[in-house]
């Protein structure tokens, strides 16, 4: 499993400060998708001291660690996820069904793209984000479409 | 070969002696005699016409030739027909200036010496204002020049002028003649009124005179500076007054009808509406400042803050401030001021949350929540974040050491009264490049230069102290100010470009964090060596409104490496995206601001607005990081068509759906339209970086 590239945002994941890393070599290959480059073998392995070294990089300042990607190897984003605790994790998968070890993850995002229903953001989208309540997963898809700041 | 002359305007023109003649005849003319050809083939027998001499050099040729001629009248004729056409090309200079101005697209584009966006429409007023500030700066320099001659002698005097002229130097706000910005304490104007500023109010008795007569003391304070005036103890004294009127729990009575006449009002309206009377005042044009608002700030404080700052305080009857009530009133203003801006777009005041840091977060819970409902909500406004209330910042730029929180009967709280007398900034990035070009280590240049600006800063301290001998700055006199509490400033700017033009890349790192050190902290130094008991020093990251769009325009002309057409205000490069807001915050961290002691501000630019977690989060961020001033600037949309006002950064109305719109943005301490910029500050802001936040690849499958 590679990480192609990181950065710090705030849409993907609702509430929370996120280091989200793009995982490359996607199986998916949706028709439409935003980062085509992601299905390529790119970038540096993920090992422990990639993820030391970039969440020590913003230790204090992130609140959760999204893994953007990566359904070629479920099981491994499930170990560098449970590695990142005491971190919030979040993994946003392409695939339509829960990992396993759903405790390892706050947040699942599923779902492939469908480029005629769109992305996250458009009420018709086929993608769904879950955000974990002790054993329950809540869907919370619809705090992408706030029409108001104060909705 | 043919002879050309060099014409004033530059162009080159044809030589031909027949003009010449013309001239020496009106001369003679002028003196009521008459030149025969002789005459004056043996005045021209004197010239030494080479090729492409200008205009001016044949002229003092040619009255040199006179006088060797023995033709004095005619010579002291020819002179005074010289100058008087020197005065007519002056006029011509002025017309061709008010005709641009005119048809300038806008007003900041048109003003040529200041161009400030804080106007918002142009007109005969605004006219009228830009006219005389050529003739400010001319005056200002001359003043400068002879106190720097009589204190340090003419060389420094010389090498001042060659480095302003040179643009190595600049010195801010000259286009007008009073200090530059202060943050008053208000205790003289409740104690007395304004007669000792000059005015004829008595001191406010209730909260109707306390509004009515605020706005009008506001007005006068900003008469006498050239930039802003921050009232800090704006909504303490309000809520004194509110107190007084309808008992100091009237906070738990808001929704209380206390109105007899028909509207039945509540207190709550009867407050907001207190709100919009001073707040709609003071954002009107003012006539006393060539049509510009005033610049107002005022604060917030979180519950500490409020004690370190006024817990020896007492109002008039001899009660401490209440925190309860003003813990609500600054709620309800800023919630207040919020909404309205949906209604208007609404400048003044900049708002400046002060909440105290503790262990990499904000100490007072409920202002550290409070602080990010308010952002979440859209609201735009600064927050100041300091691990000891022991500084404040009151101003949209100033940080200022509080050394003093006590209080005086005769003067009110003395950790708020401050300010900058003047700004004198240093342009970074070429005096760097001067320095490497010419083989002279930077470090020791660049001390050399900012030596030269504190005996500068000096000597404009001595002329301000002789206007106030003369009984010409009232606001001292009367205590508004206390002019020791205020600091003469050392402005920087290019100091990212600078860096750049190193090769040190602008990014957190050992190297730049060293480079930023080394250079702030030879600033700091010399700040140390010239305090005195009696003027104190600190340096400033300006906010480059449009000093920094000089700079690069100037260096770029003279040759020098400008790698954009606006410098920064910043420690980072605002068009660099590989720079992550966390990146941002630290870039404007402890280590990075640590010898900037009157303080910069991050903008923290995004484009879409954040959770009120998020925010919270963001506030730990400041804390653990040590960037203590800074705010989200998301541009608000304003729709050209309908007016409608959206607190997001949007392409099209929301309400009417056009496509034609406009959008709201901090030029630097305050919002304005985009379009009200000049035309090198809007490219700017084009290209400022707003953080976009779904920029993540929209996962790998989304």
């Amino acid at each position: 499993m590679k990480v192609a590239s990181f950065d710090i945002v705030f849409q993907e994941i609702p509430g929370e400060v996120t280091l989200a890393l793009n995982l490359s070599n996607c199986p998916c290959h949706c028709p439409g998708c935003h980062s085509q480059h992601l299905a390529q073998d790119i970038g540096e392995p993920v090992t422990e001291a990639l993820l030391d070294s970039l969440t020590g990089r913003y230790k204090g300042l992130i609140t959760c660690v999204a893994f953007m990607g990566g359904d070629a190897a479920p099981d491994e984003v499930v170990k560098w996820a449970e590695y990142v605790r005491p971190l919030k994790t979040a993994w946003y998968s392409g695939r339509t069904i829960m990992p396993k070890d759903e405790k390892a993850f706050d947040y699942v995002k599923l779902g492939p793209y469908i480029e005629s229903l769109g992305g996250l953001k458009s009420p018709t989208t086929n993608q769904r984000l879950y955000k974990r309540e002790d054993d329950d997963w809540i869907d919370i898809t619809n705090s992408f479409w706030k029409k108001n700041l104060a909705d | 070969m043919e002879t050309y002359i060099i014409k004033r305007d530059g162009k080159k023109e044809l030589f031909t002696i027949d003009k010449i003649k013309n001239a020496i005849s009106k001369a003679f003319l002028a003196v009521g005699a008459f030149a025969t050809e002789e005459t004056l083939g043996a005045i021209l027998s004197h010239l030494r016409v080479r090729n492409e001499v200008t205009v001016e050099e044949i002229q003092n040729q040619v009255e040199v030739a006179l006088m060797a001629e023995g033709y004095y009248q005619v010579a002291k004729a020819f002179i005074l027909y010289r100058q008087g056409h020197t005065e007519d090309r002056e006029t011509q200079r002025r017309l061709d200036f008010m005709m641009n101005y005119v048809q300038a697209s806008n007003a900041a584009e048109g003003s040529k010496f200041d161009a400030n966006a804080n106007v918002e429409h142009k007109n005969i007023a605004t006219l009228i204002g830009e006219l005389p500030k050529q003739g400010f700066i001319r005056l200002n320099r001359r003043l400068l020049t002879e106190r720097i001659k009589e204190m340090y002698g003419k060389e420094l005097s010389d090498r001042y002028m060659n480095l302003l002229n040179q643009h190595f130097i600049y010195k801010n706000d000259e286009t007008n003649l009073a200090n530059y910005c202060a943050s008053i304490t208000m205790y003289p104007w409740l104690i007395g009124g304004t007669k000792s500023i000059g005015g004829n109010a008595t001191p406010p008795h209730n909260l109707k005179s306390f509004c009515g007569g605020f706005i009008n003391m506001v007005f006068m304070v900003s008469s006498m500076l050239s930039g802003a005036c921050a009232t800090p103890e704006f909504l303490m004294y309000m809520n004194y007054f509110i107190e007084q009127e309808f008992g100091d729990d009237y906070y738990k009575r808001a929704d209380e009808v206390v109105d007899l006449s028909k509207k039945r009002r509540t207190i709550d309206k009867i407050i907001t509406d207190c709100f919009q009377q001073v707040v709609y005042s003071l954002n009107q044009p003012s006539g006393a400042r060539n049509f510009q608002s005033v610049f107002w700030n005022i604060s917030y404080y979180d519950r500490y803050y409020f004690q370190s700052l006024f817990e020896h305080f007492r109002f008039p009857n001899g009660e401490a401030p209440h925190w309860d009530s003003l813990n609500w009133l600054q709620k309800r203003f800023m919630n207040w001021f919020n909404e309205e801006r949906l209604r208007c777009v609404l400048t003044f005041p900049v708002e400046t949350m002060a909440l105290l840091a503790e262990n990499g977060d904000i100490k007072d819970k409920e202002y550290g929540d409070f602080t990010a409902e308010m952002y979440a909500k859209g609201h735009s406004f600064f927050t100041y974040v300091s691990d000891n209330a022991d500084s404040l910042s009151s101003c949209c730029r100033l940080r200022n050491a509080i050394t003093d929180n006590s209080f005086s009967y005769t003067l009110g709280a003395g950790g708020i009264s401050t300010g900058s007398k003047s700004v004198l900034t240093i342009n970074l990035n070429r005096a760097i490049q001067y320095a490497v070009r010419n083989n002279i280590p930077y470090q020791a240049y660049i001390e050399d230069v900012v030596d030269l600006m504190h005996k500068v800063q000096l000597a404009y301290n001595e002329n301000l102290k002789n206007l106030q001998e003369k009984g010409m700055l009232p606001l001292f006199d009367a205590g508004y100010i206390n002019i020791g509490r205020q600091y003469l400033t050392i402005g920087v700017n290019g100091l990212v470009e600078a860096a750049e033009f190193l090769g040190i890349e602008i990014k957190d790192s050992p190297e730049y964090a060293h480079f930023v050190q080394e250079l702030l902290g030879i600033i700091e130094k010399k700040n140390k060596e010239y305090r005195t008991k009696d003027v104190m020093f600190n340096c400033e990251m300006i906010p480059a409104e449009n000093v920094g769009v000089k700079h690069a325009k100037w260096d770029k002309e003279d040759g020098y490496v400008v790698p954009r057409d606006c410098y920064n205000s910043y420690f980072y490069i605002v068009e660099d995206k590989s720079l992550n807001v966390l990146d941002r915050f630290r870039l404007h961290g402890r280590q990075y601001i640590e010898h900037l002691t009157g303080g910069s501000a991050l903008h923290c630019n995004l484009e879409e607005h954040l959770s009120q977690e998020q925010y919270r989060q963001l506030l730990r961020v400041a804390a653990i990081e040590g960037c203590n001033y800074f705010t989200f600037n998301i541009p608000n949309t304003v729709c050209n068509d309908c007016g409608h006002i959206d607190k997001r950064y949007l392409k099209e109305c929301p309400h009417c759906h056009s496509k034609n719109v406009d959008y709201l943005t901090r030029v630097i301490g305050y919002m304005k339209r985009v379009s009200n910029f000049s035309e090198a500050r809007q490219k700017e802001a084009a290209q400022r970086y707003y953080a976009e936040p779904s920029k993540a690849p929209k996962c790998v499958c989304e």
